[in-house]
């Protein structure tokens, strides 16, 4: 059996409040969760990028899932709010610490762009607010082609009444046209009590109009591919995966220390 | 160990099987509080669990059958009766609650079964 994953914990300064999360999530049953960091440009004024606080930093003794005795496994991700289509960047040397990246687009035009050509592993949908566009079969198709997952999350349902009528119209609308398939449904909760259990998730995954088996599959295997294709973008295909390795370059710094610059340079000559 | 211990403490598992579906379904389920020194007595638990359901499904939903069959109202547990139809209606309603008299509260879920006497 695959195990459950909530690929969105909302990211807040405050570390005890973040630290329960964790453990909440811990002893929920989710063995892997990812820290969300939101990313939103605004059009006059350059910003930074968020950059990931170490997880060990961040939490200190992670706290043991409930039925497997094994510590959680928590990732970083970040999520780029689009509402340009210069807003992501590709291969953006800010994007690289993080394990998933996400992108919510805000138009019709840039959700083509975003299940198309983007190389992301999340598309959001917002549940904030009513859809100003519908799903259109060939994006996503195309996204699910790539591998690429659409994410519904629920907590701001739980938190208001209309939010809550926008999550279930956003969510049935794009389940008509993705049939069930790539789709993930985490918490984005911000407080502990937000969270709520797999099977509870799974279950809420059937009013979204998924069948029993895909809204299982929702929390738990779907969220494993979502996993697999984030290690894939960072090598050839998942084929190839290149580091730099730290013995070679303190070696070469040892090099450039001493006097024997002349081999060590063979493009000069 | 003693081999009678081994025997007091046989495995909390059984085997049932249904000829024909069963008729309710039932759910262990724990109230969680912001405030935890907050008292809910039963009639208050049944009477908020009928707004969830009219919350979510409107009067549909509120004309559900759900049963408060044991409550323990130290730890907010209850065990609910529900007719199976109902119980996604029922457990969506549950989890989509996120406010009790204006404060955060969650419903957990502990047990879901179709057998009263596994719960």
């Amino acid at each position: 059996m695959s195990v459950f994953m909530d690929l969105n914990l909302l990211f807040c300064a405050d570390r005890k409040r973040l630290q329960s999360l964790v453990e909440t999530a811990a002893n929920l049953g989710f063995s892997t969760v990812a820290i969300n960091y939101v990313f939103e440009p605004k059009a006059k004024k350059k910003q930074e990028v968020p950059s990931p606080v170490p997880i060990s930093e961040l939490i200190g003794q992670l706290p043991v899932v409930q039925g497997r005795s094994r510590p959680i496994r928590v990732l970083n991700r970040l999520t780029v709010v689009m509402s340009e289509a210069n807003h992501f960047r590709p291969n953006a040397t800010e994007y690289r610490p993080f394990d998933l990246l996400a992108v919510q687009p805000t138009t019709e035009k840039l959700f083509h762009a975003a299940c198309l050509l983007c190389d992301v592993d999340i598309v959001c949908i917002s549940v904030m607010e009513k859809l100003p566009f519908i799903f259109k079969r060939a994006p996503v198709n195309g996204a699910i082609d790539r591998g690429v997952v659409f994410e519904v999350s629920y907590a701001a349902a739980i938190r208001d009444s209309t939010m809550r009528r926008y999550t279930i119209a956003n969510a049935v609308s794009l389940m008509e046209s993705c049939k069930g398939k790539n789709v993930i449904i985490s918490s984005a909760a911000e407080k502990a009590l937000e969270i709520r259990g797999p099977y509870d998730i799974t279950n809420l995954g059937l009013l979204f109009g998924l069948s029993l088996a895909d809204s299982k599959e929702a929390v738990s295997s779907t969220c494993r591919a979502v996993l697999l294709h984030a290690e894939t973008r960072k090598t050839a295909s998942g084929i190839i995966y290149t580091m730099k390795k730290q013995q070679q370059q303190e070696e070469e710094q040892d090099a450039a220390g001493c006097d024997a610059p002349a081999a060590k340079r063979p493009k000069q000559t | 160990m003693s081999p009678n211990d081994t025997k007091a403490e046989s495995s909390g598992y059984q085997r049932v099987v249904l000829k024909n579906a069963s008729p309710h379904h039932y759910l262990k389920v724990r109230l969680l509080l912001e405030d935890e020194t907050c008292r809910v007595s039963s009639v208050e638990l049944k009477s908020f669990i009928i707004t969830c359901l009219k919350g979510l499904h409107g009067e549909v939903g509120a004309a559900l059958d759900v049963g408060v069959l044991k409550y323990e109202e130290e730890t907010l547990t209850a065990l609910l009766r529900v007719q199976s139809r109902g119980l996604v209606k029922l457990w969506s309603s549950l989890t989509l609650q996120g406010s009790y008299q204006n404060q955060a509260c969650a419903f957990r879920v502990l047990q879901v079964s179709h057998q009263r006497n596994l719960c």
